[in-house]
């Protein structure tokens, strides 16, 4: 195969894509665990470590659990390290997600998303990411598999920045980012190195010769609270960081993104909120509904840790009616996102008038066109007095594929059992 | 937008024809996207594969649900429900079937509502590569020609990228170039006719509590993996020697899927529907009594 750097230009997957930019970042230590649909990636640096191509250190661990705090440790030391997860590996290494945020080391990990069990799937929703949400890590969401490649390069320098000093997760939806080949430019090695030099941990690193003891236990309120909150401050750092870093990322390669993304937004009157690759089925959609005649734009969220609250505001403000599209549940209350949004929109008096809550797309189902002319319907449809419930995007041509299995799987008492939804 | 759909089974390279069409269209200067969708299945399984080419970005992922052209390299997984062979053909202008059946006949056969196109690449592949060759190179290039790619040196090169990047041997690679090369001489360009306008949006669903058993993933009917026939999936069949075998049972209690059992005698019978073809009762039989036969279907 081309490398692409001849030509520039390249179709590879997002897995493909993410190796790529861990190769271009000249990472020196890529601690790794299998899980579908992340696999390809560190297979691919696996490839290229043991072929020589690149002198990074690959290492299979024993768990997710052992690769994050490797990979915290090695950051610990200086090193550049970078590592990759899906899933119910993200949520095995929970525990260490805290605990690498709070040792304050940088580096880079890439979730390739997909739903959590169970019941067992494989396709893409963001629940497992954003149960890391509160871990102190930085998240970037990309849409396409050029952005998987960007937002490593600009996460490391992110992450790196001593303003940050956190880890950056970059989230690439599985199947239709980690599996689909799209055309990527790959940027060229000595203009990478221009953009990224090598880590310069400062004085926060281990050597042999100069013993210190990081990550220290911090007993009583007082002290937990200073260091908890520090980690606060840190990421909120990370929003005029990621300014600084776009800037020279557009400056050294031309392409260039803000913490959010505004896709139709200048007269739009009615607002989809969404984060991920499903974005682009919204901007088909919203093509469709331009033609015919109806004011729909997209505000795509990128960096939702830390979260761009001011951007948020600023994009809402005014708009009649704004509908937050949440691949991800929390069963109880419905869309994550939606909670987020309406909280920040919460103080400002020029707020949209209507504000509704959408589920779709979990376990990487489809959300057609129909479901989008649907959202945009509800919108046009709503007053601000109506309640807000979530409403899950689910059709009947859906519903149709369930009653076929349920047979199979001779489910006792059919037709018996149900009741209307509260 | 050019919308390709491709279907076949785990080892035919539907995956790398889907990248083929890809390449050759990406070299031309188009936009493409091209991606394949597979769950926890193995070789033999229904597997499918899609690429997308556009002047402009494009604005789809995931499934082709209307597509333009679809290719199928296996037609026994007509008889697939689950395979979905003919899903949005009323999108289509052509179905592609490697056969070397009247496609008049197919298209009775299977209730194809548009032309449908057909070549032998079993035999032209197995003629030229060699036996058990995957159709990649192929099935890609008669992507490729019906597509209107028929300039032979973008073929090739797709071709020789994309087998390249398998680590297949320059010799292999040299043989499947020229069978795409043959591929080239059989099929042109097909017009793609006016897609019906929008999609039928199908109603939203409001969702209902369903109590217990149906809300959750329970499966109460034991057994009914059997109804599940794998045997489709199989690509070689373990053919049992009863003349040479010594009725050990090995094979019995080796076998991963259980579809072997033992009749009245003790002897080894084979559950054809069910038995996937890994062929671990071959390697295991002590006395090598049974052997592998290529599969044929239809």
């Amino acid at each position: 195969m081309t490398t692409g750097l001849e030509t520039g230009c390249a179709l590879l997957t997002g897995n493909a894509t993410a190796a790529w930019a861990a190769r271009l970042a000249d990472v020196d230590y890529v601690p790794a665990f299998p899980i579908t649909p992340q696999t390809e990636i560190i297979e691919s640096l696996a490839a290229w470590s043991s072929g020589g191509e690149i002198p990074a250190r690959v290492v299979n661990l024993d768990s997710e659990h052992s690769m994050i705090t490797a990979a915290g440790a090695a950051a610990a030391t200086g090193c550049r390290a970078f590592t990759a997860t899906s899933s119910q590996g993200l949520l095995y290494a929970m525990e260490a997600l805290y605990t690498v945020a709070g040792w304050r080391v940088p580096f880079v990990l890439v979730n390739v998303s997909r739903g959590l069990a169970a019941p067992i799937t494989l396709e893409p929703d963001h629940n497992d990411i954003l149960a890391a949400r509160d871990s102190g890590c930085i998240q970037i969401h990309a849409e396409t598999c050029q952005e998987v490649l960007d937002s490593i390069l600009m996460g490391y320098r992110i992450a790196e920045d001593p303003r940050v000093r956190l880890p950056v997760i970059v989230n690439m939806d599985g199947f239709y980012l980690s599996f689909t080949r799209e055309p990527v430019a790959l940027p060229d090695p000595a203009r990478v190195r221009a953009f990224l030099p090598a880590f310069d941990p400062g004085a926060v690193a281990f050597r042999a010769s100069r013993p210190i003891a990081q990550g220290v236990g911090a007993l009583g309120g007082p002290l937990y609270t200073h260091f908890r909150h520090q980690a606060h401050l840190a990421a909120r750092n990370a929003l005029t960081v990621h300014e600084e870093v776009a800037t020279a990322f557009e400056l050294e390669f031309g392409r260039s993104y803000d913490v959010i993304e505004r896709y139709q937004m200048d007269d739009a009157e009615y607002v989809l909120v969404m984060a991920g690759s499903f974005a682009t089925k919204a901007k088909a959609a919203i093509h469709t509904l331009r033609a015919r005649g109806r004011r729909v734009g997209l505000l795509r969220l990128r960096l939702i840790r830390p979260w761009p609250a001011e951007a948020i505001r600023r994009e809402l403000a005014g708009r009649r009616a704004a509908a937050v599209i949440d691949q991800n549940i929390s069963p109880g209350l419905g869309g994550i996102l939606f909670q987020e949004v309406a909280a920040t929109m919460i103080s400002s008096q020029s707020r949209p008038g209507v504000m509704r809550s959408f589920v779709g797309g979990l376990g990487g189902k489809d959300i057609s066109p129909g479901e989008f002319m649907h959202v945009v319907d509800v919108l046009e449809n709503s007053g601000p007095d109506e309640p807000t419930e979530p409403e899950l995007l689910y059709t009947e041509a859906d519903w149709s594929q369930i009653h076929p299995l349920l047979v199979i799987a001779q489910t006792p008492d059919r037709h018996s059992n149900e009741e209307a939804a509260p | 937008m050019l919308r390709v759909r491709f279907h076949g089974r785990g080892g035919h390279g539907v995956k790398t024809a889907s990248r083929i069409l890809g390449s050759a269209a990406f070299c031309t200067g188009l936009q493409v996207q091209d991606s394949p969708v597979y769950g926890a299945e193995r070789r033999g399984a229904a597997i499918a594969a899609f690429t997308r080419i556009d002047k402009q970005v494009i604005q789809e992922r995931g499934l082709v649900l209307d597509p333009d052209l679809i290719l199928v390299a296996d037609e026994t997984l007509f008889t697939d429900p689950g395979a979905a062979l003919l899903a949005g053909v009323e999108f289509a202008s052509v179905v592609f079937i490697n056969s070397a059946r009247d496609r008049v006949l197919l298209a009775t056969e299977y209730g194809i509502p548009c032309p449908v196109v057909t070549l032998d690449l079993s035999t032209l592949t197995t003629d030229v590569v060699g036996r058990g060759a995957s159709f990649s190179a192929t099935l890609g290039t008669a992507a490729c020609a019906l597509a209107g790619i028929t300039d032979r040196s973008v073929v090739s090169q797709a071709v020789q990228k994309e087998l390249e990047s398998l680590h297949l041997t320059p010799e292999l690679i040299a043989k499947n170039v020229n069978a795409a090369s043959q591929v080239l001489d059989h099929l042109s360009a097909v017009s793609i006719r006016e897609r019906p306008q929008g999609h039928t949006a199908s109603p939203i669903h409001p969702p209902i509590h369903l109590l217990g058993p149906e809300g959750t993933p329970v499966i109460y009917a034991p057994g009914n993996s059997a109804r599940r026939h794998t045997g489709s999936w199989r690509v070689f069949r373990p053919e049992i020697d009863l003349n040479a075998c010594t009725r050990c049972g090995i094979c019995f209690a080796e076998c991963p899927d259980a579809a072997i059992h033992l009749n009245e005698k003790a002897f080894p019978v084979v559950d054809y529907d069910n038995c996937k073809g890994c062929l671990i009762c071959e390697t295991e039989c002590p006395v090598h009594c049974i052997s592998e036969q290529k599969e044929v279907r239809t």
